[in-house]
């Protein structure tokens, strides 16, 4: 690596990119913290009033246990499809003898990604969940009309409605991280277990669910952190209804700041989610780090 | 190895993945049927192909055969027709072609925002990104690796800490309905992923390639322009893709910054599409959501393999 002359040059060439990290990255997240701590409105003049929109929306706002249940609800449900349908089809795929099917399947899985999430929502919320849509139809035409329904304005069924978006829940990036892990099992591992007499079901609890932990750990991160914090889908589906049924914390605070105009009260939420991605971020890095290490000794 | 399967299993394993495909592309069947449909036809009979489509299939078998019986056609207030069979020909054609008609006429103004705000957001990050990744990878000075890390620590902030900030700093620059609300911060946070692919590929580089270049008298930028750029193409493709499919999919903030409407891209439009008259009118809807997926799908057929490392190149180095 050459050490430059001039540092001033370097600094000329980065300045580009750091001015728009500072001001685009840096200042919101400063705000974000600054702005939680005032009562402010667009438009309107900044009042600071310490920590009370924090201590609001823990003692006095109606929605904040019932929106952090549902949020653990979605969130644990979608860990729990996303850490096993696709990974069972990712091992189905790698089973396969022939490239030609393992590459086909792969891209099959895949395609659906050029779809549009919002128009993948709005298919789900007005094609298959309406009244005379895909799932009612289908009841009728088994001739199950009493079990027709109302999926997402039924308080009762709304937020299961809302979970089973994506069914199967075989995402074609999942399908893509856990077959990349699959296949960076070295034969040898493979033919010792086969030799040792393990095989299917004992050798894919025992063998391969092991060795694509960090493949696992990686999906059941973004998982939970894209739970905490995603709420577009339920904008887009039931904004939240009926009633509270499928509100979660990050639409409240969408609903604060762009409805209510409580610009200071979202941020609070904005904020408090952050330190709860930030804490289970640290918890996963320490926890499971360990958790490797000493697998990794026991080797 | 497991590969060397019995014949039944194997047959097994393709009914369970094929069962699974086929679920998990079955609302976009039904998606682009009802692209050919009109109400009366999804509220009377959801499971069926486009009356149009059958139309047209009959007046074809009426010209194959010299059949010239006059066919009766349904228009889209319910009344009933007539007409000889160029007519129920024409009559047919149009129907298949209404949907996709409307749906165009109003997703045009989306799609070209779209292409300016990708395609100069993609364009910022790889200028940006790989000027800034060559300098720290290739260079080291006071300061440097601080700077790395300050770029490292964006990671920590989520989305949803920066949303409404992000929205309070837009409006407060004037920047609300223009392109810039959206390729700024795009530019902002891609730009920090880019660097990290791009500083790995450049790191990689070979020192004596620099050295013999050197000796044969080329300067920095001589360096990065005939040695770096050449080398790292499909580098460039990787976060080009990458970054595409980062600011296409965006829903919401481009919902937020256009608050009267006139910039919308993709997402947001179509959002805004499903929520205005236009949605009353369920074929013009099945055939956004259809038009809006063409120009991904185009991509995605065109570079295939590029477009899986775009997609991947995030998680894999996690």
């Amino acid at each position: 690596m050459q050490r430059l002359q001039s540092t001033f040059v370097c600094y000329a060439i980065i300045l580009p990119s750091m001015a728009l990290l500072l001001s685009f990255v840096y200042l919101p997240v400063v705000w974000a913290f600054s702005k939680s701590l005032s009562a402010f409105e667009v438009g309107g003049r900044d009042t600071f009033v310490g920590l009370d929109n924090y201590v609001e929306y823990l003692s006095q706002d109606p929605t904040t246990f019932p929106s952090l249940l549902n949020m653990f609800l979605l969130t644990l449900f979608a860990v729990c499809v996303r850490l096993t349908f696709p990974l069972i089809v990712a091992k189905l795929i790698y089973v396969l003898p022939a490239e030609r099917w393992r590459y086909l399947y792969r891209v099959v899985f895949l395609v659906p990604i050029v779809v549009p999430g919002v128009a993948v929502q709005l298919i789900w919320a007005r094609m298959i969940y309406a009244d005379a849509g895909l799932l009612n139809e289908a009841l009728r035409a088994l001739a199950l009309q009493s079990w027709t329904h109302g999926w997402l304005s039924d308080p009762g069924t709304a937020l299961v409605a809302v979970m089973m978006v994506g069914f199967p829940f075989v995402g074609g990036f999942e399908v893509l991280v856990y077959y990349a892990g699959l296949s960076a099992i070295p034969d040898s591992v493979e033919e010792a277990a086969e030799m040792e007499g393990c095989s299917g079901l004992s050798k894919f609890l025992r063998i391969d669910i092991p060795l694509v932990m960090s493949q696992l750990k990686l999906i059941l991160m973004l998982t939970v952190i894209g739970g905490f914090q995603g709420f577009e889908g339920l904008f887009i589906m039931t904004r939240g209804g009926p009633g509270f049924a499928t509100t979660v914390p990050g639409l409240w605070m969408y609903f604060n700041a762009f409805s209510f105009q409580r610009m200071g009260y979202a941020c609070a939420i904005g904020v408090l989610l952050f330190v709860m991605i930030f804490a289970l971020t640290v918890i996963n890095i320490r926890y499971f780090r360990s958790a490797e290490e000493v697998k990794g000794e026991a080797a | 190895m497991s590969r060397g399967m019995s014949r039944a299993r194997l047959r097994v394993v393709h009914a369970v993945l094929i069962t699974t495909a086929a679920l998990t592309l079955l609302p976009f069947v039904f998606m682009v049927n009802n692209v050919f449909r009109d109400n009366t036809e999804f509220y009377h009979s959801f499971f069926a192909f486009p009356d149009s489509f059958k139309g047209v299939v009959t007046v074809l078998g009426q010209y194959a055969g010299g059949d010239e019986t006059r066919v009766i056609v349904r228009d889209s207030d319910g009344s009933q027709r007539d007409v000889n069979r160029s007519e129920a020909l024409g009559h047919y054609v149009d129907r298949i072609g209404t949907g996709p008609q409307r749906a165009w006429d109003v997703l045009r103004q989306y799609m070209i925002n779209t292409f300016i705000v990708s395609g100069l957001s993609a364009l910022g990050v790889c200028l940006l990104g790989s000027a800034t990744a060559y300098t720290l990878a290739r260079y080291r000075f006071f300061g440097s690796r601080s700077v790395f890390l300050l770029f490292l620590a964006t990671m920590m902030f989520p989305g949803v800490l920066t949303l409404v900030p992000s929205f309070l700093l837009v409006k407060k620059l004037g920047l609300l309905n223009t392109y810039w609300s959206m390729i700024l911060p795009y530019v902002a946070a891609g730009q920090v992923f880019a660097i990290f692919v791009f500083r790995s590929f450049f790191a990689g580089l070979s020192e004596e390639l620099f050295e013999s270049a050197r000796i044969d008298g080329a300067g920095h930028w001589g360096l990065y322009w005939h040695i770096v750029l050449p080398l790292s193409r499909p580098v460039f493709s990787v976060v080009i893709i990458m970054n595409i499919l980062g600011t296409w999919n965006n829903f919401l903030w481009p919902f937020i910054v256009n608050t009267d409407g006139g910039h919308h891209v993709i997402s947001s439009g179509l959002f805004t599409l499903a929520n205005s008259a236009y949605a009353s009118n369920l074929s013009t809807m099945f055939a956004a959501y259809a038009i809006s997926s063409i120009p991904l799908l185009l991509l995605f057929v065109y570079a295939t393999k590029t477009f899986i490392r775009g997609m991947t190149a995030g998680s894999l180095k996690a």
